[in-house]
């Protein structure tokens, strides 16, 4: 490719007002500045939200909504009366939050787990139907299919369970576990695999000795996920269970706000505390497998 | 166009030190090179340059004003990417402009402004496409107008040729070298490859794990190569280095090592005796041994191990004992692998260094230039 | 297929698989049916053919639902789950990341919240009383109590639904922006722009695709959100901030009329999904989704 060689003369003038620190530097301090004010206004309203949880369960009033005026421990007297007879004792709830929790975190796991192996890793007909079948249920969110839920456990004698709620909760988070676990089993070479089968393992040993210890941390975030929404669930739990022995705290706390809500804030805050405390501190210390679980996948939340 | 001047300039990234105290100056309108190996700080100091990162310690001046403290929107710094960088959702057009919509360019300035800068490189035709459609040597010619339609003091190139292919590369180089003149823009180019500093830079300033071993033109570098690291890194194919033990007693002064000895004039010892011991390092070039039949007095003889016919040349592979020994001879010699031969070189083409401390042991003192400052 | 094979689909297969026919595939073949009957709290399966749907053309409440959830899924979207989101995400890019980290981190505790909880705290913000956390402060002006909730309903559930909602967006553009080749930034650096022009001219252009990503996935998940306004509101004053997909649930459980309407609650249940599933089209046609789907857009998304 021959090429011409234009004779233009053009010595570049020495630009004006060259290497200029001040201006530019003062730009930049005031969007930095700006980014800052930003943030902070707008995360101001949560910030403020939950400090007052945590004054307002331990001060006797709060003047102006907002200062406490004194302190007190009364609120949490809870923890050991019932704030009236009809309510069933709270460790009992407590316990059965976490079954629901552990319940839910149990089924999600064991199902998305291996199904997630077969859908990655092995051919079958009906594969790609049933990649497809996940992701059209999606369209069918829980409230279309509450009604029709309530008849499938009334039938399977499941209503007013803990077990009842966290095995509906279970499949409708199905297909989130599921593309989560896949993502992961994608990942792996398939060079571990063959080696196993050609070393004579069968499928089923290939997936639980080889395969199974390779996915680990999705299994940890997929556990911390249904962990946090098993122990929050606030409208299947409502709906479905109407035995005061079988309440989570969820609907405990909907009864003291039906009750206690315009006498007694700092019984409502102390309640809430007691009820979020280990979920927040839990979600706080698994922050980065949560994080890894959304960016990986691009699904995740509602 | 602008001189620029670093000044005892480092750069740590945590607990890493990338540049370790480089002091440099560069002539309004020189094209210079930084050459190395990868991770010997050469990028970091574009970049710095660029005012992207910024020092830990030492200054940079352009004509004489420190800069250290001017972001990379006041310093008038055109820089090339080895990846391009170019916005892949503009067209080649906005591309080239996007600096001077920065600076809120009148339309028709801009318009004009882009437009020369296209026709000189030669993209006219390219302006309405997008980056996605353009062969890699035009994406590079983008890159390089969007560097120089905000008519910079200062043009930086990172890798210019390593993307492009061995027949790109070689028309490229020359197109660069030939725009550059043609601006009179100083110029700093960062390469890898020896054979692009060499043939592109007026001064090449050799580094080394953020260090610069040497400064010179391209032609000091390969006839003077201040140590060992760059003797190795310039030349292609690379310099023979065999470590070998000087015997200074008994008539002429002899190198020997367990596979060959040489003995060499006694014009020689001076520059030996300034060893720091008596281990040293012999160097010399391929090109410099001549491949003969009969014996040479005081000179190896090897055996013909293996052939790399090149074309117009062929390296020869020759076993003297264990130790190989490469030497390039015309393409049309007739040779045969398993021949005897002796190697003959002229003394004045080999080069010592001192196997302790790397550096060139100097014919007459200091007759060489001394490795750069650090 | 090998044996062994067999018995490890079988095996590792079948639990999904009864999971999901048992509580989602009959459930949504039955909703599907219910939707014709008049089922009530008896479970009696009495077909009535389109009489339920007909139903709906004459519910009085409908239109002003309808309404409610469009004014609703819109100013969501805009303000909270794509526009704050994109702003979030922008600068916890910008600052240093320990402090960006922070920051989502408080973004995110809505979502991890049990919503009665979370509730809680909106009620009192809200609170009509001088109890109040907004009326609180607002005693220190001098000026009189305002009640938020009844005065305000759409903005309540928009702004209490919308801090929940734009934390998904801004994991997901954070990451997007992340991944951005740091060569652009830096050209853009050295050709001179400033960050606020670095975002308009570079870093939005390329997150295109999550953008509209985030939209249309977002748009189905406002269409089927019920939880918060159910809680903050109820869907008061007076249907003055209830959607269709709370009505749907009152109908069926709660609310006004707690009639165990399942037949109706169903049929207006298909209809959401009919909507949800339209929208998707929409998007899927006018965001051209397909090309995202072909090529590999550069390294973003």
């Amino acid at each position: 490719m021959a090429r011409t060689v234009q004779a233009e003369p053009s010595r570049p003038q020495p630009a004006a007002g060259r290497y200029n620190a001040q201006a530019v530097r003062r730009e930049e301090r005031l969007v930095t500045a700006a980014v800052y004010t930003f943030l902070v206004l707008v995360s101001l309203p949560l910030a403020v939200g939950y400090g007052w949880l945590l004054l307002n369960s331990f001060s006797t009033e709060l003047a102006h909504g907002v200062w406490p005026s004194g302190f007190t421990t009364r609120h949490w007297r809870f923890l050991f009366e019932p704030p009236s007879p009809y309510y069933p004792d709270l460790w009992r709830t407590t316990w059965n939050t976490l079954w629901l929790a552990v319940g839910m975190t149990i089924t999600m796991v064991a199902v998305s787990t291996p199904t997630a192996y077969v859908l990655s890793r092995m051919k079958f007909r009906g594969r790609n139907a049933f990649l497809a079948l996940t992701l059209v249920l999606h369209a069918f969110p829980g409230i279309t299919l509450l009604i029709a839920t309530y008849y499938v456990l009334r039938w399977l004698g499941l209503l007013n369970s803990i077990p009842g709620v966290f095995l509906v909760k279970a499949a409708l988070m199905l297909p989130l576990g599921i593309w989560v676990m896949k993502g992961f089993y994608d990942g792996i070479s398939w060079d571990v695999e063959m080696s196993a089968l050609v070393d004579g393992a069968s499928r089923i040993q290939t997936w639980y000795k080889v395969m199974l210890p390779q996915v680990l941390p999705g299994i940890a975030s997929i556990s911390i996920f249904s962990f946090i929404y098993g122990w929050s669930e606030y409208i299947y739990v409502i709906t479905f269970i109407q035995d005061k022995n079988a309440w989570t705290l969820s609907s405990y706390i909907n009864a003291i706000v039906g009750d206690f809500r315009f006498l007694d804030y700092g019984l409502l805050s102390a309640t809430a505390l007691f009820y979020i405390a280990p979920v927040l501190l839990f979600f706080i210390f698994t922050q980065k497998y949560l994080m890894r679980v959304t960016i990986g996948g691009t699904k995740g939340g509602s | 166009m602008a001189r620029i001047r670093l000044h005892r300039l480092t750069k740590s990234f945590g607990t890493v030190q990338a540049v370790k105290g480089v002091d440099l100056e560069i002539e309004d309108g020189e094209l210079l090179a930084l050459l190395g190996p990868s991770g010997c700080g050469k990028t970091t100091i574009l970049l710095m340059l660029a005012g992207i990162y910024r020092p830990t310690s030492g200054d940079i001046f352009f004509d004489d004003q420190r800069v250290n403290d001017v972001p990379p929107k006041g310093r008038g710094v055109g820089l090339v990417f080895q990846s391009y960088a170019l916005y892949p959702h503009m067209t080649v057009y906005d591309n080239i402009a996007f600096p001077l919509r920065l600076r809120k360019v009148s339309r028709e300035e801009m318009d004009r402004r882009v437009r020369e800068v296209a026709r000189i490189a030669q993209i006219e035709e390219l302006l309405q496409r997008k980056p996605s459609q353009l062969s890699g040597g035009q994406q590079q010619r983008v890159a390089l107008c969007r560097a120089l339609v905000k008519e910079p003091d200062l043009l930086l190139l990172d890798e210019p040729l390593s993307n492009l292919d061995a027949r790109l590369r070689i028309e490229t180089r020359t197109e660069i070298k030939r725009l550059q003149r043609q601006l009179g823009i100083t110029t700093i180019l960062v390469t890898h490859d020896q054979v692009e500093a060499m043939t592109m830079a007026d001064r090449v300033a050799v580094m080394r794990a953020g260090l610069i071993e040497q400064l010179s033109t391209p032609i000091e570098l390969y006839e003077r190569p201040a140590n060992l690291f760059v003797a190795s890194f310039i030349g292609d194919p690379p310099m023979n280095l065999l470590p070998m033990e000087y015997r200074p007693d008994g008539g002429k002064p002899q190198l020997v090592n367990s596979h060959l000895s040489v003995s060499l004039p006694e014009a020689a010892r001076a520059g030996l005796e300034q060893s720091s011991s008596n281990a040293v390092v012999l160097g010399v070039r391929p090109e410099d041994i001549r491949l003969v039949p009969e014996p040479v007095d005081g000179m190896p003889a090897g055996e013909v191990f293996m052939l790399e016919p090149l074309g117009r040349d062929t390296l020869v592979d020759v076993r003297v004992g264990q130790q190989p020994i490469r030497v390039l001879v015309p393409g049309g010699t007739e040779i045969r692998p398993g021949t005897r031969v002796w190697l003959q070189w002229d003394w004045d083409r080999q080069h010592l260094f001192d196997a302790r401390t790397e550096a060139r042991l100097g014919v007459n003192a200091d007759a060489g230039r001394p490795a750069a400052a650090g | 297929m090998s044996r062994s094979q067999k018995v490890a689909l079988f095996v590792l297969f079948l639990p999904a698989l009864i999971i999901t026919v048992v509580f989602y595939v009959i459930p949504a073949v039955m909703t599907a049916a219910m939707s014709f009957t008049d089922m009530d709290f008896r479970l009696r399966w009495n077909f009535v053919g389109f009489a339920t749907f007909a139903r709906m053309f004459e519910d009085f409440l409908l239109p002003r639902i309808l309404q409610n959830t469009i004014v609703y899924t819109f100013l969501t979207l805009a303000f909270f789950n794509v526009g704050l989101a994109v702003l979030l995400a922008l600068v916890t890019s910008y600052v240093p990341e320990r402090v960006g980290r922070v920051f989502q981190a408080l973004w995110l505790l809505p979502r991890f919240t049990p919503p009665i909880v979370y509730g809680i705290i909106w009620m009192w913000i809200l609170d009509p009383t001088r109890a109040g956390l907004l009326n609180g402060l607002l005693a220190l002006t001098g000026a009189r109590p305002v009640n938020w909730m009844t005065d305000y309903p759409m903005a309540t559930i928009v702004v209490t639904n919308g801090i929940i909602g734009a934390s998904f967006g801004m994991v997901i553009f954070y990451s997007a922006i992340k991944s951005i080749p740091r060569d652009y930034q830096w050209a853009a650096l050295a050709d001179g722009a400033t960050w606020p022009q670095q975002v308009r001219y570079i870093t939005l252009p390329l997150i295109r695709w999550p953008l509209l990503f985030v939209t249309a996935y977002q748009t189905l998940s406002l269409l089927t959100s019920y939880e918060y306004i159910l809680i903050i509101t109820g869907g008061g004053p007076y249907f003055a901030t209830t959607v269709w997909s709370l009505y749907a649930y009152n109908m069926a459980f709660g609310g006004y009329f707690a009639n165990y309407e399942f037949g109706y609650g169903a049929a207006l249940s298909i209809v959401l999904v009919i909507l949800g599933t339209v929208a998707s089209i929409v998007y899927w046609r006018v965001f051209r989704f397909r090309e995202m789907m072909a090529e590999p857009k550069i390294e973003v998304m």
